[in-house]
């Protein structure tokens, strides 16, 4: 494509922008709010990911001992169960040790700490990890039976369930998006077609004196996708700035709970929110053009 | 060469505005379409320009059939043609040398091209003044002449005119029958639709008579009436 040419798509695509005004101010918020909602859904399933993720790197089983049992029957079942078939690795921590790990977690949670210092209300215990995760709960159970076993808890149990519910969450996210991307895309396809409309005289013109189909298309679909962008755009601002306040707030009010960080949920975002911004702009307006190419 | 064969224009209400126009017209012609209102000369160049495509029959213009061609194709023909509409169809925001430089652009001619050309097209058609007015500025006169510059900006090889003297008064719709002249002078072919007795009168050219859809004359050196 010559120069030329490219500088009178831009002209034409910035005129039309232009003198859409309100039309266009309308689109590119639809198409805003629309991505907002997906990059919503985007950031839910990958807060989820990242929660089963941090889980399942975690412990697999940790098993919990009765505060009153001797040290000596502890070590007992620590040696009976590293013969169990299903049992990988197991290793013995006091509640001494449960206590020094938390306070290394959070060095922030001066009055919980304490409270630990005063009187330490954690157990002893085990992490018990399994050859593989299908045994999990028959060790679980395993453990559970034995009286001196105050209680047992796998992840790998939660972080399946979030997984399911991630699942979950991303469907139901593509569902509501598809239903929002085709209003989105007939607003679109509406303001490109006033657009068009606005213009028909020179388009009748233009294809009478020979301009091929595509001469006359590709400012529309400029303007479409240039909609579809700014959109997506102003939908990724607000993802920023609201994920930003979102973590502050659920670190004040959940500090245990495993937060994706900022970077993570934009490298997901971005990326699809632009993507979609692009197709259904260029095709709102390739939809719209379509009818009046008939000259 | 323009060819019509057994040409049949049927519209969707049921009119039928031309029904078997055999037709040949060969470069460097000039000929004029005349007949009544409503005879089918506008329906005939219509099909010229494939804003129309006939019912029955073929059309060729030079390598292309008409009937028979891709969509894709179409402008090339068209940019072989130059058309001064009946209703000239000048876009009124634009001045008149940017009316006549976007039929260039619309080819895809350099700025340098259409900078050199866009100026003596209009001293041809005697606006060479009036580059930077708007349309609604013009006289109608004026307005029939940035239509035909528009048309022959490109160099078309055949030149075709809607009655492009209908709302003029007699001196000026003169002036303009002289430019179409000179620019067949120049080597393009014209083709014009018109109910200008008096102008086919004095040129003695081709003249084609319609009348009820059918081709009911053809003469080389006619007159709007048969003597």
């Amino acid at each position: 494509m010559r120069p030329k040419t490219l500088w009178y798509f831009g002209r034409e695509t910035g005129y039309g922008l232009w003198r859409n005004g309100w039309m266009t101010l309308a689109s590119v918020s639809t198409v805003a709010i629309s991505l907002f909602v997906l990059a919503f859904f985007i950031v839910l399933s990958v807060n989820l990911n990242h929660i089963a993720a941090t889980l399942e790197n975690e412990v697999e089983i940790r098993v919990f001992i009765h505060q009153k049992v001797p040290r000596k029957t502890e070590l007992q079942l620590l040696k009976q169960a590293r013969g169990w078939p299903s049992v990988r690795q197991i290793s013995f921590f006091t509640k001494t040790q449960a206590a020094h790990q938390l306070q290394s977690e959070f060095p922030d949670q001066k009055a919980l700490l304490q409270l630990i210092d005063q009187s330490n209300p954690l157990f002893d215990g085990y992490d018990v990890y399994a050859h593989h995760p299908a045994q999990i709960p028959a060790v679980a159970r395993r453990f559970r039976r034995l009286p001196v076993v105050q209680s047992v808890v796998y992840e790998g149990l939660v972080a399946k369930r979030i997984n399911r519910v991630t699942e979950i969450v991303r469907a139901v996210g593509w569902g509501i998006e598809a239903l929002l991307a085709l209003a989105t895309l007939s607003i679109i396809s509406n303001t490109i077609r006033l657009a068009v409309f606005a213009r028909r005289r020179e388009i009748a013109v233009m294809k009478l004196v020979g301009a091929t189909d595509w001469f006359i298309r590709w400012p529309f679909v400029l303007e479409g996708t240039v909609l579809g962008l700014i959109g997506a755009a102003a939908a990724d601002v607000a993802v920023n700035y609201g994920y930003r306040w979102a973590i502050r707030a659920a670190v004040a009010a959940m500090p245990f709970w495993p937060v994706a960080p900022l970077h993570l949920v934009l490298e997901h975002t971005v990326g699809v929110t632009v993507l979609m911004g692009l197709v259904i702009g260029g095709i709102g307006s390739l939809v719209a053009v379509r009818r009046f190419l008939h000259v | 060469m323009i060819r019509l064969e057994q040409v049949d224009k049927r519209y969707p209400n049921g009119h039928l505005a031309l029904s078997g126009v055999d037709l040949v017209i060969r470069r460097g012609e000039f000929v004029f379409i005349v007949g009544p209102s409503g005879s089918g000369k506008s329906s005939l160049v219509r099909l010229l320009y494939r804003e129309e495509l006939p019912t029955a029959g073929d059309v060729y213009i030079d390598q292309f059939h008409l009937t028979h061609m891709r969509r894709s194709q179409v402008p090339r023909l068209r940019r072989q043609l130059g058309v001064v509409f009946q209703d000239v169809k000048l876009l009124p925001q634009r001045t008149v040398g940017q009316n006549v430089a976007f039929a260039m652009e619309v080819v895809g001619a350099s700025s340098r091209e259409i900078a050199k050309r866009v100026p003596q097209v209009l001293e041809l058609v005697g606006l060479g003044r009036r580059r930077d007015s708007f349309p609604h500025q013009l006289s109608g006169g004026e307005q029939q002449r940035l239509g035909i510059a528009r048309a022959l900006v490109n160099n078309p090889v055949y030149l075709i005119a809607d009655e492009p003297t209908g709302n003029l008064d007699p001196d000026t719709a003169q002036d303009i029958m002289q430019l179409f002249l000179e620019i067949n002078r120049r080597g393009a072919t014209v083709i014009m639709a018109t109910h200008a007795r008096d102008l086919v009168n004095q040129v003695k050219r081709r003249v084609l008579a319609i009348d009820h859809g059918r081709i009911v004359r053809d003469e080389l050196k006619g007159a709007y009436h048969e003597a």
